[in-house]
């Protein structure tokens, strides 16, 4: 029996960014990835399909200033929330998406949980996990934003260091081996430990709709962030983020837009894993 | 339109018609003139007229032997025209008889003789190609240390990648620079000895363009930064990648290229074993060879090798912690689910 009762559990901001950062990576990967494959024949058709030399390379360029633009609405409403709402729990407690104390412990009754010796912990707003994968989303776009700004503008950027520097440190090739191997990082690790993580858990299959309409059941909240819902209601605050259900229409575009976009993830993800296989074998 | 009366239309079709009869009468004369009678410079339409045309030619395909390697080779005597066009021979300003000097002023009512001298591509025309490259390193390691170096066949011979539909391969029908077929060519044709550079060229930003199969004259190949009769190495200031004049090269296409931008390493060592094997024996003789030691330091390969071992290092770092996590994660839900079931059924 599933619940009526739903939450709010991502604001509108969020989920527009999310919308955006989807979009933007999926360009960049498609755009980026056939170079860094460049041997294999996949490449080379996925790379025709964009349009090739120099049209992939120009809409990698537009998905790298909407993902700048994204970045750039996030860094807004963080700074709005400390510094002007004067919001507390940003680095502290458990509205932060920074590392805390108790994330040990949650790891530790995780590995518990996955060895049987124990009960799935009851997590917080943000689970271990997930903060990980959102620090490392900031860093990755952070490390992907400058070494694609050098290699975009590699005159410019080799203009401000001295010859005898630039004669011992490479800067455009650091760029480009940097740039290279983050990407496969970032493109391998969302399309399988982020998708793993979130959409294709055995309860969520095929899609976690919360993402896109913002809703979550109760029954979800409950298994999930246990904590969280105790502490909301303690605090008497889980009133106000009761919403309607989402109706049976918008769950259906999301997963219309949704499970493409998870399959051509896993499809990439597979010819990266074969390029990795040939390699190895 | 139902303005103009019908006998006006009829008039004027009329008129039409008998100046395109006067004007075909007129340019008759004119086609008598252009007739394939007498050979000038500046006109290859006798020769295509009969070269193009099997019933037109004696005989279709000739044997010759080649002056210089002693080959015996058959030859069609016609000639594809779109082929040769699109040549770098096929030019506007470009004839037959430029080669076939034999033929220059013959009259053609009865035909040329049947053998024509063998065309001498190097003394009017390819003479300065050959004097270049004999300042080239490549003669210079053939002169010193005697070594088995490239001579004009082994690059140009295989070059007329295309062959005609005609089934040949032709000097006359050589691509011109900019083809970007023939560009890719020459990439194999150098990384067929210099299999190093080859590999380490597909690993920068410009090879790996290139290894997609894009290699139009935006992404530079092998001879557009180290040239193509004069290649010298590096080290002279002479070579076009040398330092009196890499600035130029580079400056070809990155518009206002500094001091600092042409340091960039274009060829990176870091998917080569043996770079690695030297900065092992380096590091291993540090005490006893400092200088050594300095110098593969301060090599600009050195920290992309490092850069690229670390990368390797956190994806295998962070695809197997965080794979086993959530394969962990994945079996301990599903286990939780069937425990759940079987509650349920219990309960029930």
């Amino acid at each position: 029996m599933k619940s009526n009762i739903n939450y709010l559990r991502f604001g509108l901001l969020h989920r527009f960014c999310h919308f955006l950062i989807i979009i933007s990576f999926f360009g960049l990967v498609l755009t980026g990835m056939p170079l860094a494959f460049r041997g294999y024949d996949w490449a080379r058709w996925l790379y025709e399909l964009l349009g090739g030399y120099p049209t992939a390379g120009f809409i990698h360029r537009i998905c790298a200033l909407v993902t700048f633009f994204a970045a750039f609405i996030h860094f807004i409403y963080l700074f709005y929330n400390v510094s002007v709402q004067k919001k507390k729990g940003f680095f502290w407690g458990p509205n932060s998406l920074l590392i805390q104390p108790r994330d040990i412990f949650d790891i530790i009754g995780d590995i518990k949980w996955f060895l049987g010796l124990g009960k799935r912990p009851n997590f917080d707003r943000w689970i271990y996990w997930e903060k990980f994968e959102y620090l490392s989303l900031m860093w990755g776009t952070l490390v992907m934003a400058v070494t694609g700004l050098i290699l975009w503008f590699p005159v410019q950027f080799t203009k401000i260091i001295p010859v005898s520097v630039a004669s011992i440190i490479d800067l455009p090739g650091i760029a480009l081996i940097i740039h290279r191997y983050e990407a496969i990082l970032a493109a391998g690790f969302i399309f399988t430990i982020h998708f793993f993580h979130t959409h294709l858990l055995p309860e969520k299959m095929p899609v976690d709709e919360s993402i896109f309409t913002g809703k979550i059941t109760e029954e979800e909240f409950k298994h999930e962030r246990l904590n969280q819902f105790n502490r909301l209601e303690k605090q008497q605050q889980l009133e106000n983020l009761k919403v309607a259900p989402s109706s049976l229409f918008v769950s259906f575009l999301t997963r219309l837009f949704a499970v493409p976009v998870l399959i051509t993830g896993l499809i990439v993800t597979g010819l990266m894993f074969s390029a990795l296989l040939v390699w190895a074998l | 339109m139902g303005y103009y009366p019908k006998k006006s239309l009829k008039k004027e079709f009329f008129s039409s018609l008998r100046v395109f009869r006067l004007s075909v009468l007129m340019t008759i004369p004119f086609c008598f003139a252009l007739s394939p009678a007498i050979l000038f410079a500046g006109d290859n339409g006798p020769c295509i007229e009969c070269h193009t045309k099997p019933e037109k030619l004696k005989v279709a395909e000739k044997a010759k032997i080649d002056p210089i390697t002693g080959e015996i080779k058959v030859v069609p005597m016609l000639i594809d025209e779109p082929t040769f066009k699109a040549s770098a021979h096929g030019g506007e300003d470009f004839f037959c008889i430029d080669c076939h000097q034999d033929l220059d002023g013959v009259d053609l009512s009865e035909g040329h003789k049947p053998n024509l001298k063998p065309v001498d591509c190097i003394t009017f025309c390819h003479d300065d190609p050959a004097d270049e490259y004999l300042q080239s390193s490549h003669v210079k390691l053939m002169k010193q240390k005697n070594k088995d170096v490239p001579t004009c066949k082994d690059c140009h011979a295989g070059l007329s990648y295309h062959y005609s539909p005609l089934g040949e391969k032709s000097p006359r029908d050589v691509p011109r620079g900019t083809d970007p077929l023939h560009r890719k060519l020459t990439i194999e044709s150098c990384g067929s000895c210099h299999e190093e550079y080859f590999d380490s060229y597909r690993n920068n930003a410009h090879g790996q363009v290139a290894a997609l199969g894009h290699t139009t004259t935006d992404v530079p190949v092998c001879f557009d930064c180290h040239g193509k009769h004069t290649i010298l190495n590096s080290s002279d200031p002479e070579s076009k990648v040398g330092k009196d004049r890499i600035l130029e090269t580079c400056g070809k296409c990155h518009a206002n290229a500094n001091a600092s931008f042409v340091k960039h390493v274009e060829h990176p060592q870091i998917k080569n074993i043996n770079y690695y094997t030297k900065l092992m024996v380096a590091l291993k003789n540090a005490r006893n060879d400092p200088e050594n030691f300095k110098k593969v330091l301060m090599n600009p390969q050195t920290i992309l090798c490092v850069v690229f071992v670390m990368y390797v290092g956190i994806l295998a770092f962070t695809f197997s912690s965080f794979g086993l996590h959530s394969l962990l994660t994945w079996f301990a839900t599903v286990r939780d689910e069937c425990k759940r079931k079987g509650h349920d059924e219990e309960q029930h």
